[in-house]
């Protein structure tokens, strides 16, 4: 009889395939995981402390660094929540804007999944296409905005610029191009035998688990259960535009890329109704006081990012600073349910199931 | 998504939600359980109810199994220090009927300590780690309370009103 | 083997594209004109109200004054101006605030150095880096009124 021990394995900090400083003891028994433990905090930056000091406007800079792939929708969920305790009516143009950075950014981030999860499970061109459409993306909020990663654009009450000329016929040409290339990338890889052995029946769970450990985004719906913070609590202008949202049944890693890409199909159509719906002139900045002052209360509002619902949670005493100030993560209670999902995998299935379930670890340790 | 009948999917007012749930906390945990009910109106009317300590394990249990509330998913957790008592938040959803409720339990803040829920709501576990790591409230009950953000040689805690940088440069 | 196959033929229809890389660093790479970059500094401008230090969320900014050699005018003329890029965010709010545009983003981003010293911009350093200066920069957001330009 062959004797076996345990092994103890330290999978990152520093590791390609954990997309950050993310660090993930494991304990193997031969190939087997029987137990997984991650360690996190490498990120940590302390924003909720630093935000204690700061005034509203001067916070927005520091939720681009959470999730560094989907600043838009950071940047729109603090301006969402002190909007909502403020009662602010933000202006129809910038709310159109608004919907059009956050829908672009939805795409650019599920391309970044698309292109990395391919690559940590060892296809190396998808990356390449992906990133090159991504690369347009950020052009275009570079032109925007003036930054291509870390982008400020929203404030309390509107943006801050309004679209430069010509833009706005850039996204109207992009959506078709971006069509076309979904279509590509589905040939390229969403039938490819390799690709399918190594997503298909892997990482499954079901509804109940996932509701228990309050996942959401894709990989609630790959569940079956139907949550889309854009539909179920309409904010901004959501309810005017018509769109599915994609679920599945399976609840493996092929459902939920299933799922990131018909999102990016949907993204294209939302895009494409608030070109159309969009108004030709107007305010882009809402009358505010000049101090941003929330009145004394306090406010729990979440939406729709490309990772799954990211709230905020804000206490105000009326100051132009936040009392206290707390961000709903969506990767860092994504990741919970992975020493779960682990237990009695295999060392290879590791990746595909941690790359699958898509986190910023920015966002995880914010 | 599983099936819930007519009746019950649709969507009752804030108010209505606020008191059915007040009763059904009184009728199966205690008459003290709940010690103030409101509906939040900054917060998109919340329906927010301040639950007594020693009562909150058997309310969450009794939040998420019964079947006019299924509070299943926990949305949010938050932890406050309020200068004069600390807070633990939390914000739980019945995905099935999309109804939002939020709860908060007090705590002194010399010893702070409310009961874990991670037995409840698996989803509860990181949060809680990261509230006593970053406001020091204990949670009785967590299987593996030990801090999750900070170092784990850190001193004090850092949301805390009251803490002190250790180092300056910090 | 159908799915590879497909996949194969995606690839082969790429391999005609035209290159969509840039050739950076050979090439210096032209930024939209609002791109956020190093700040220029115009010490004559400057009236020292502060403002830009204090709305700086990463307090990266410190400025001194001195009182102008001129006793006729209140104005008090700025003595010396850093801004530590070691922590700037170059966020832009500082450009937003600067109610003479003393303070304007540029379109430079090389700021890579060997050392952190290296980092700490002075007056001289930021009055000098003046190519490429940012058109637009006195835009408050909640001054602009109306839409596209
Ligand atoms: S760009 Fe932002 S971080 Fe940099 S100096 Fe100006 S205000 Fe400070
Ligand atoms: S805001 Fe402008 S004028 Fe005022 S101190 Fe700063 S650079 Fe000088």
């Amino acid at each position: 009889m062959a004797r076996t021990e345990e092994l103890l394995l330290n999978v990152g900090p520093q590791h390609p395939s954990t997309h950050g400083v993310f660090r993930l003891i494991v304990k193997l028994d031969g190939e087997v995981i029987t137990h997984a433990e991650p360690v996190m905090g490498y990120l940590h930056r302390g924003t909720e402390k630093l935000a204690e000091e700061l005034t509203y406007t001067q916070i927005i800079p520091y939720t681009d660094r959470m999730d560094y792939v989907s600043a838009m929708t950071n940047n729109y969920i603090l301006c969402h929540a002190v909007e909502t305790m403020m009662g602010i009516e933000v202006p129809e143009r910038a709310e159109y804007l608004r919907v059009i950075a956050m829908e672009l950014q939805r795409i650019a981030s599920h391309l970044v999944w698309w292109g990395t999860y391919l690559l940590d499970i060892g296809a190396m061109s998808p990356f390449l296409y992906a990133f090159r459409e991504r690369e347009m993306i950020i052009n275009l909020f570079n032109e925007l905005c003036g930054a291509r990663l870390t982008y400020f654009y929203m404030r309390v009450g509107g943006v801050k610029w309004d679209a430069p000329e010509g833009w706005l016929d850039k996204v109207r040409n992009f959506i078709p191009y971006m069509r076309e290339k979904l279509e590509e990338y589905d040939q390229l890889v969403s039938g490819n035998e390799i690709f399918l052995s190594r997503v298909k029946g892997i990482g499954k769970y079901d509804a109940e688990t996932a509701i228990a450990y309050g996942l959401s985004g894709a990989n609630l719906r790959c569940t079956g259960v139907k949550r889309d913070l854009r539909k179920d609590q309409p904010y901004s202008i959501y309810d005017r535009f018509t769109f599915d949202v994609p679920v599945r049944e399976e609840g493996d890693c092929y459902a939920r890329y299933l799922i990131r890409m018909e999102e990016m199909r949907q993204s294209l159509n939302i895009l494409e109704q608030a070109l159309e719906q969009m108004p030709d002139d107007g305010d882009i900045m809402a009358k505010i006081p000049r101090v941003i002052r929330p009145p004394e209360g306090e406010a729990y509002v979440g939406i729709e990012s490309p990772r799954g619902e990211i709230g905020c949670y804000l206490i105000s005493r009326n100051k132009p600073q936040p009392y206290r100030l707390k961000f709903r993560r969506p990767s860092f209670f994504n990741l919970q349910i992975l020493p779960e999902l682990l237990k009695g995998e295999s060392m290879t299935n590791l990746i595909a199931i941690l790359g699958g379930i898509d986190i910023v670890v920015g966002e995880v340790d914010c | 998504m599983s099936d819930v009948n007519q009746e019950s999917t649709e969507r009752l007012d804030e108010q209505a939600r606020l008191e059915i749930c007040v009763r059904i906390l009184e009728e199966e945990v205690s008459k003290q359980a709940v010690e103030h009910a409101e509906i939040n109106p900054l917060s998109l009317s919340m329906p927010t109810l301040i639950i007594s300590k020693q009562h909150w394990y058997r309310c969450a249990e009794v939040l998420k199994n019964h079947e006019q509330l299924n509070l299943t998913y926990l949305r949010s957790m938050a932890g406050a220090d309020l200068e004069t008592h600390m807070e633990v938040i939390y914000h739980v959803t019945c995905i099935e009927r999309n109804t939002d409720y939020c709860f908060k339990v007090k705590t002194d803040r010399d010893t702070p300590s409310v009961p874990s829920v991670t037995s409840i709501w698996p989803a509860a576990n990181w949060n809680e780690r990261e509230i006593y790591d970053l406001l020091g409230i204990q949670f009785p009950g967590h299987p593996n309370l030990k801090r999750i953000m900070m170092p784990d040689d850190w001193e004090g805690h850092p949301l805390r009103k009251d803490y002190e940088p250790l180092d300056p440069e910090v | 083997m159908k799915g590879i196959a497909k996949g194969l033929g995606v690839t082969l229809k790429n391999l005609t594209r035209k290159k969509v890389t840039y050739a950076y660093p050979d090439e210096p790479i032209e930024m939209p004109d609002r791109f956020r970059g190093v700040q220029h500094f115009i010490p004559e401008k400057c009236i020292v109200c502060n403002q830009c230090a204090v709305v700086c969320p990463t307090q990266c900014i410190s400025l001194t004054g001195k009182p102008n050699p001129d006793p006729t005018k209140k104005v008090k003329l700025i003595d010396t101006f850093d801004i530590n890029f070691e922590i700037c965010i170059l966020c832009d709010l500082c450009t937003e605030v600067c109610p003479t545009e003393a303070i304007v983003m540029t379109h430079n981003f090389e700021l890579a150095s060997y050392s952190r010293d290296e980092l700490f911009m002075d007056k001289e350093w930021l009055q000098a880096n003046n190519k490429k200066v940012r058109k637009e920069n006195l835009v408050k957001p909640s001054r602009v009124k109306k839409g596209v330009k």
